[in-house]
């Protein structure tokens, strides 16, 4: 295999394994009232579909504007509760995000030091973004309709049009490249993980383990990571030689371990349940009202 | 999440700027905090700062106050023939009104809304429901709401609740309050249908049955096996709570967590007979009146009542020159609630008659954000100027639940006299050691007494002050003593003890 195919793939591995961690040891600031529910799943599923035309449509300046703001805000969420001090997280948050714009900006998208800040960045986004839904409430059955709708929306957009092909050559260029990818020096080709596919394979996991336990949210982290890191070894090994929507295979598998998983331990637990059941290592502050 | 955000938006937006509320979104935001609480187990502080609004200074709150006393002051003036006069005839522009203009507005008086409380309505509203007060002081007040206020009262009322989490989908829900109380009656209702809580109207009954009632077990699933939460007056609770001791009732009998009171006053001597009778109970305390729903007041942990400043305008006026009371002076409240909250019968500058002391900053309770009051004192009518100032009912009410030989609730009358006030109080008994104990607490109270008079037979009370507690409900179980409409007897699970107690 090739150095690029173990840089993405040691990069979800990171991705999904802090995300999980994060998960047992910090609460990012949620929303106070309102719960992650299935409306906001098909808003967010309606926003999808609608974005990528919306990024096409836009100059690339109004895109990256837009990136930074919603990236700040992620690295805003996942620093806070670690950092604590207001300057020590606004300090990591524009360290990273400036790095990256100034990389791009110097370097070019298509420089090592820029991926390997890039790949950073995007770690960064995931735990956050996966951890702020998880911990606000959201449902593994949520997820998996998500996960789902993602699947067939990944078969329309990547194989029966082009949009998703357009847009990932019209952002190549462009600072806070959404896409996790590793490029050899000198070599032709690289490797690369959507950022979206990396947020549904490491944010399984933890609505697992709040819904069904540890077990659960231990085999979803595997199974994502597996196949993740497979697709990309057959893409490594030029066993196919077109993109693989990742969510073709990653939805199916899902829903699939949803519906075992409901099936065998019944409804899902709530976060109060979850936390009763596996509460947090001392010294990690909860927010669920005592009984 | 996201129609949530926008609830909260537009909740907000209706909070700062005073317009109608979205009752979609209102019920929207209920839905949210009951998804968040079965979530989380409870809506935490920031939730609670983020319905609540910012804390405003003093200035900004005087401005926005302002505002929406005058869009009000426009829209009773435009709208009701009683405020179309009065404007008319005192030559006032509301839109020009000052902060100290409002006091040039005459206060409406109790007499002038029950005298003819359709000339309180806006005529550009379709009224759906006429409510009426208790009448415990006098004949019932009406008011009249539009289906938007009555539905806007219950989500606000929910919202409370679920905030303060008075009320859990788990509990069973006894309702003890008048049943023409409608508005108190809909506001705990609805509330407990959104919670989910198994909610019973059971209203005011003879104290045998109201008992019955609480320690009767049920099996209804996902709710507690008895009454857990109940609604109703200090003095009807102080009545359950004489007759429950006196029957032999004790805490084992009950699964009470909480009692709801309001409309008179609750006394520290009602509160730890209480927990003799109930256990280890939670008492809520608020204010609220019909006149001014769903606009009211909470009763903090240090005893203030405190006013959210975007529902309705509180002044304080002096009992006699009915100018600003100064700061720890007494005076009675005078409350203009606002749109959104109130559009069908408006009222302006409306004097309760309920006494208050003002307090001074600065407030270090949990509620310290919001302006706030001593808790009430008495009705204004009741209470006894003398030489050495005045005396209210709360000092004399603290005082007499404070004795153990006066039963609950407190049966009391009060007058002036020369340089004090003369009491006259009814008590397990007449000995000379009872007067003492009762003189010797009025004066600790602050009570100037000059006469007391101890009676053991309530009949033998000249000027009893009047009790909400003594507003009955009728009872089918009880009206022939041959049991209910169907034949079956009400649950009676002291059976042989109510025999003896027998029904009133």
């Amino acid at each position: 295999v090739s150095a690029a195919y173990l840089v993405v793939a040691a990069t979800t591995v990171v991705a999904a394994t802090l995300a999980s961690g994060y998960f047992r040891r910090f609460q990012p600031m949620r929303p106070p009232i309102g719960v992650m529910n299935l409306r906001d799943v098909v808003i967010m599923l309606g926003a999808i579909v609608a974005l990528p035309y919306v990024y096409l449509t836009l100059p690339l300046w109004v895109v990256a504007v837009l990136f930074s703001g919603a990236i700040l805000g992620a690295l805003y969420f996942v620093w806070e509760p670690v950092l604590e001090s207001r300057a020590r997280i606004w300090t990591a948050c524009l360290l990273l995000l400036g790095a990256d714009l100034v990389l791009a900006l110097t370097r070019g998208t298509t420089d090592g030091g820029f991926l390997l800040v890039n790949n950073l960045l995007l770690v960064t986004v995931v735990v956050g973004v996966t951890n702020l839904w998880a911990q606000s409430g959201m449902k593994a059955r949520d997820v998996a309709v998500l996960a789902v709708g993602l699947a067939v929306f990944d078969v329309i957009a990547t194989s029966r049009l082009t949009v998703m092909t357009d847009l990932v050559t019209r952002l190549s260029g462009m600072p806070l490249l959404p896409v996790v990818t590793w490029r050899a020096s000198g070599g032709a080709r690289g490797l690369a993980i959507g950022l979206g596919d990396l947020l549904l394979a490491s944010l399984f996991p933890l609505v697992l383990r709040k819904s069904f336990g540890r077990r659960a949210g231990s085999v979803a982290l595997v199974v994502s990571v597996c196949v993740i890191a497979t697709m990309l070894a057959v893409i490594d090994l030029r066993l196919v030689r077109t993109p693989i929507p990742a969510m073709v295979v990653l939805g199916p598998l899902m829903a699939l371990q949803y519906g075992y998983w409901r099936a065998r331990r019944g409804s899902e637990r709530t976060t109060l349940e979850y936390l009763r059941a596996e509460p947090l290592p001392s010294g990690t502050s909860s927010e669920v009202a005592p009984v | 999440m996201l129609e949530t955000a926008v609830a909260s938006l537009r909740f907000g937006a209706s909070m700062t700027l005073g317009v109608r509320f979205n009752l979609r979104s209102l019920e929207r935001l209920v839905g949210a905090m009951l998804e968040t609480t079965r979530e989380f187990g409870g809506i935490g502080s920031e939730g609670a700062e983020l319905l609540a609004g910012p804390g405003l200074d003093d200035d900004t709150r005087r401005e926005m106050q302002l505002r929406r006393f005058r869009s009000q002051a426009l829209r009773a003036m435009r709208t009701t023939s009683y405020y179309g006069n009065l404007f008319a005839q005192a030559g006032l522009d509301p839109a020009e009104l000052s902060h100290e203009g409002i006091a040039t507005i005459p206060l409406t008086p109790k007499e002038a809304l029950r005298g003819d409380p359709d000339a309180f309505v806006n005529r550009t509203v379709r009224p759906s429901l006429r409510a009426t007060t208790t009448g415990t002081t006098g004949w019932p007040t009406s008011v009249q709401f539009s289906r938007y206020e009555m539905r806007a009262l219950v989500a606000l009322a929910s919202i409370a609740v679920i905030l303060r989490r008075q009320v859990e989908a788990d509990d069973l829900v006894q309702i003890g309050i008048s049943s023409r109380a409608i508005l108190g009656v809909t506001g705990v209702m609805g509330a407990c249908a959104n919670i989910g809580a198994a909610v019973y109207l059971a209203g005011l009954l003879d104290p045998e049955h109201t008992l019955a009632l609480l320690t009767e077990r049920r099996s209804i699933p996902g709710k507690r096996e008895r009454v857990s939460v109940m609604s109703t007056y200090p003095s009807y609770l102080g009545e359950i709570v004489e007759t429950g001791l006196r029957l032999g009732y004790g805490p084992k009998d009950f699964g009470l967590r909480r009692l709801l009171v309001g409309g008179e006053l609750l006394t520290q001597g009602l509160r730890a007979r209480c927990q003799r009778l109930f256990g280890p109970v939670e008492l809520v305390s608020n204010y609220g009146m019909t006149e001014l729903a769903p606009f009211g007041g909470n009763v903090c942990s240090q005893e203030h009542l405190h006013f959210d400043p975007s529902g309705g305008l509180v002044e304080v006026l002096d009992l006699e020159t009915r100018r600003p009371a100064g700061h720890g002076q007494a005076g009675s409240i005078v409350a203009t609630p606002f749109f959104p909250y109130r559009e069908t019968t408006l009222l302006l500058r409306y004097d309760t008659e309920d006494v208050i002391r003002t307090v001074a900053g600065p407030l270090t309770c949990e509620m310290r954000n919001l302006p706030a009051t001593s808790n009430i004192l008495g009705k204004r009518r009741l209470s006894v100027r003398h030489d050495g100032g005045w005396t209210f009912l709360r000092d004399v009410v603290e005082a007499l639940e404070g004795v153990e030989a006066v039963p609950l609730p407190a049966r009391f009358g009060l007058w002036a006299t020369s340089d004090g006030v003369g009491v006259e109080v009814l008590a397990r008994s007449d000995a000379p050691e009872v007067g003492d104990a009762i003189h010797s607490r009025l004066e600790q109270e602050g009570v100037p007494v000059r006469e007391l008079r101890v009676v053991t037979d309530r009949a033998a009370l000249r000027q009893p002050i009047p009790l909400r507690g003594d507003l009955r409900d009728g009872s089918l179980a009880h009206a022939g003593g041959r049991g209910g409409s169907n034949g079956s007897s009400p649950p009676r699970p002291h059976a042989a003890v109510l025999a003896s107690g027998g029904a009133s």
